[in-house]
């Protein structure tokens, strides 16, 4: 076995079979960098600040939530102003299985997949059906909608308090050791989902949704199967935010449907998007750090002014960085597959 | 059961005309401006705190505040076109979120300064007491309320069919090139119409705050309703929001009276929507222009 | 000399307007068809019929033995039919590069091919049509006649065995014009597809094609050799006028 790194290739040769794997020269662009940056920040914060792990996991969520997000928008062309729906979905189901039924975590993240998967399906006809600002607004509609079915069905998903008592991801006994554990999990949660939509982007698969993005009926007369890319560019995504509802509910301990489900958390969400570059992958990372930290640092100095003052900084933010933070860095490429929504019939 | 449809059916023409005056505005900016004017939640919000702020905060009387908070909300409304949606007029994701972001804004201030527990009231009576229709009874101010919705939309029907003002308005909903090459001049167009469609939801919300409640939070409920009248009666389309709103508005009755579930409101008026999107997309309208 | 599509007394209509009343034609492989008629008589709703994007409402339409009549468009396009646009719908704010890959990736059905093999193919017909310096230009950037040919290395790249082509020579100075048609020439001798062209500018028609057909409000009135379409009183009186090329 034989170990060869050249200047742009690693070569790892093990008896007649040959692996190569191509590095990025440039250091700025190398992704291993960053990722080993990632990894040491919650090893140094559980050193330095152990009070600040929860910041962490929140930045690592929400980033892992516009991730798929992005890879949503993109694949089916339009929009999707409800993300939380299927934060919802995940996150109570994990909930009501791990408290009525007992289950534990691993056995209640499958139940969250399934839930994901059987909802994603249901409503991707929506990207087909609904025209792009149909979509929108529908998609706007049913998180609350969800909101109020929680209150409505108050005794099996306790909408005015919320379920308690679902059972920890971890438990070592110590409680910063804990958080640091779940700390570890988020971020590979994120850079798990971040390789999946990097390597799908980058593939021919990602040349058909920026064609649908386009023009749907040219891409279609082209011999793209639109209607597929639809569906499998909704579903895998919702799945893949369900998941984050049951490592929310988990990581918690409880889950309670105002606190995900309302246009607060949206808009969050929508912001660590903008504010990261729109779909840019690695610019939602920065986005969600940069939200949690800006939050944090707003309600640590302002208190209880920071509810008014957050929104409005991120107004300025919005209405000042074309391109979001990521923006600045970015030279403009020009290849950009976002769709763009008209009040269109 | 005579007096279930019979209430049923007061409701829905209560509910239906409030709705109109409520999803107006939202409709029109739809249709000329081509927007999705997220943040309409804020105008809710606005009227009933402003006017509560310069009413009781400010101890001034009834209807100086009330102008004083129309002039500031034509003020905010002007300041909102220029800020956000001239700039970004072609990138419309950020003028959506922008929007939001008002709203959200407006919330956490009336939250912040007025809350729940300040027992906000505004005393717009403007008669007292109910009315005897039938077997029901019902608050006169709705009534009212209902009545006056009417007329004001057949007011916005007729400055929009009569006017040159309202001819220029309905051309850039046809067709936004041309109207441009025929010398209108959209921008001073599009700022007019922030201004004008913020009367219909003051009119609505000083006449019936006495009548239901008033919390921070109002301006949602009330923007998921304009929004599925919009939606339902073709984005911009003045007879279809007519229909449409009336068609919410018995849905609404419909789940609360004969069936006794207020609580499933929302979500019947939800699947009647989803259910038009189905079969027929384009919504009520059978043109894609104001009326 | 098999017939590669036949189009069997197809309708369509839109609301009240009979946009195609009961056509039946089709081609033989190998050859051109000219498709001609006055602007308003149906020609590229036929055309978008047999592509897919709209379903008509009543006849057959078979393509080399499969029926196709209820066929997705996608489904169409991967057993070997396509069209260019008479108004070029390029992808805006794709390169021409990136547009053309689209279509090599997706237009056939070929097992084994990563974006970068499709980026090889792609030059290869961008380069067929001269647009090799402009593959790196965005779909928004390139001037009409450079569309057109984009439109042409679209369709091509699907390696297709029946094109539409939709008024190539529309809004071209005689030059690019006559470049337009010796392209379609070349593309026809090099990688053997059938054409369907729909064109006004009559010289280049009647030349170009072994046979044409002509349609007038949704009706075919007209089939067969040039000369005899061109000599016809009824096609003289309802397109050509009396003083015809």
């Amino acid at each position: 076995m034989e170990l060869e790194i050249k200047r742009e290739k690693l070569v790892l040769r093990v008896g007649t079979q040959k692996y190569e794997w191509h590095i990025e020269p440039r250091y700025w662009r190398n992704p291993f960098i960053y990722v080993g940056i990632l990894i040491l920040v919650p090893i140094a914060v559980y050193f330095l600040y152990p009070q600040w792990l929860p910041t962490v996991i929140d930045a690592n969520l929400l980033a892992a939530i516009a991730i798929p997000l992005g890879w949503m928008t993109i694949g089916t062309g339009r929009m999707n102003f409800g993300p939380q729906f299927y934060i919802g979905v995940g996150g109570f189901t994990a909930a009501l299985c791990s408290i009525n039924l007992g289950w534990p975590p691993f056995v209640t993240l499958l139940m969250a997949i399934l839930a994901g998967l059987i909802f994603g399906l249901l409503m991707s006809p929506l990207s087909i059906i609904a025209g792009g600002l149909y979509y929108t607004l529908l998609t706007l509609l049913f998180p609350l909608v969800f909101l109020e079915i929680t209150f409505i069905y108050t005794d099996l998903f306790k909408g005015d308090t919320g379920l308690f008592g679902i059972a920890q991801m971890v438990n070592v006994g110590h409680f910063t050791v804990n958080q640091f554990l779940i700390c570890l999990m988020s971020l590979f949660m994120m850079l798990l989902y971040m390789f999946i939509v990097d390597k799908i982007m980058r593939s021919k698969f990602a040349a058909s949704m920026a064609a649908i993005n386009d023009d749907e009926e040219v891409a279609e007369a082209m011999g793209v199967n639109v209607k597929k890319i639809k569906i499998i560019s909704f579903t895998i995504p919702a799945v893949m935010i369900a998941v984050i509802g049951w490592f929310y509910a988990h990581y918690y301990g409880t889950f309670s449907g105002v606190t995900y489900l309302p246009l607060a958390f949206m808009v969050k969400v929508l912001l660590v998007s903008m504010i990261g570059g729109r779909v840019q992958i690695y610019g939602n990372v920065i986005g969600g750090y940069f939200i949690v930290i800006l939050e944090l640092f707003l309600s640590s100095v302002l208190g209880e002014y920071s509810q008014v003052v957050f929104p409005i900084i991120l107004l300025i933010l919005l209405l000042t960085l074309p391109e979001g933070l990521f923006g600045l860095y970015r030279k403009r490429r020009y290849r950009e597959y976002l769709p763009t929504l008209h009040v269109r019939r | 059961m005579f007096e279930t449809i019979e209430i049923t059916l007061i409701y829905t023409f209560l509910l239906g005309s409030l709705y109109l005056l409520v999803s107006l505005g939202f409709s029109l900016i739809c249709g000329v401006l081509r927007i999705f004017h997220l943040g309409y939640a804020y105008i809710f919000v606005a009227t009933i705190y402003l006017t509560w702020m310069f009413f009781h905060t400010l101890n001034l009387p009834l209807w100086p505040s009330i102008l004083l908070m129309v002039v500031l909300q034509a003020a905010i409304a002007i300041g909102l076109y220029y800020g956000i949606i001239a700039k970004y007029l072609k990138q419309e994701e950020k003028i959506i979120t922008g929007l939001l972001l008002v709203a959200i804004i407006a919330n956490a201030a009336a939250n912040k300064w007025y809350p729940i527990q300040s027992a906000v009231n505004l005393p717009t009576t403007i008669i007292d007491g109910t009315l005897n229709v039938g077997s029901t009874t019902v608050p006169i101010q709705m009534v009212l309320a209902a009545i006056t919705g009417i007329v004001v939309t057949a007011l916005f029907v007729l400055f929009f069919l009569k006017t040159k003002t309202g001819l220029a308005a309905r051309a850039i909903s046809y067709d936004i090139n041309s109207a441009k090459m025929m010398g209108i001049q959209v921008e001073q167009l599009y700022m007019f119409i922030m201004v004008i469609v913020v009367i219909p939801v003051i009119i609505a919300m000083l006449m019936i705050a006495p009548v239901l409640a008033v919390n921070p939070d109002m301006g949602w409920g009330y923007m998921t309703t304009a929004i599925l009248v919009s939606v339902m009666g073709g984005l911009g389309n003045i007879r279809g929001t007519i229909i449409a709103s009336y068609i919410i508005g018995f849905a609404h009755s419909f789940v609360s009276f004969p069936l006794g579930e207020p609580r499933l409101m929302n979500l019947a008026a939800l699947i009647v929507v989803i259910i038009m999107l189905i079969v027929r997309p384009q919504g009520i309208a059978k043109t894609e222009s104001l009326w | 000399m098999t017939e590669i599509l036949k189009i069997d007394s197809v309708s369509k209509h839109f609301g009240g307007l009979m946009a195609i009343n009961d056509v039946s034609f089709s081609i033989i492989e190998g050859e051109t068809l000219g498709l001609m008629g006055p602007n308003g008589a149906g020609k590229t709703t036929l055309v978008n019929m047999i592509t897919g994007k709209y379903l008509a409402d009543s006849g057959n339409i078979q393509f080399m033995g499969h029926d196709i009549t209820r066929m997705p468009a996608y489904r169409r396009c991967k057993l070997g039919i396509s069209r260019t646009y008479q108004i070029p719908r390029p992808f805006p704010e794709l390169t021409a590069l990136m547009s053309v890959v689209v279509s090599a990736l997706y237009g056939k059905d070929r097992a084994n091919q990563s974006l970068e093999d499709a980026a090889t193919e792609a030059t290869h017909y961008l380069e067929f049509c001269g647009l090799f310096s402009k593959r790196n230009v965005l779909g928004k950037d390139l001037t009409l006649y450079e569309l057109r040919g984009l439109e042409l290395a679209r369709a091509l790249a699907t390696t297709p065995k029946l094109i539409f082509v939709d008024e190539v020579m529309a809004g071209l100075n005689p030059d690019e014009a006559y470049k337009a048609v010796r392209l379609l020439e070349r593309a026809k001798e090099e990688f053997g597809v059938t054409i369907l062209w729909i064109e006004h500018v009559m010289a280049a028609l009647m030349q170009a094609a072994q046979r044409v057909v002509v349609l007038h409000y949704g009706q075919k009135i007209c089939e067969g050799l040039p000369q005899d379409v061109a000599n016809d009183p009824y096609v003289i009186e309802c397109y050509l006028g009396s003083c015809h090329v």
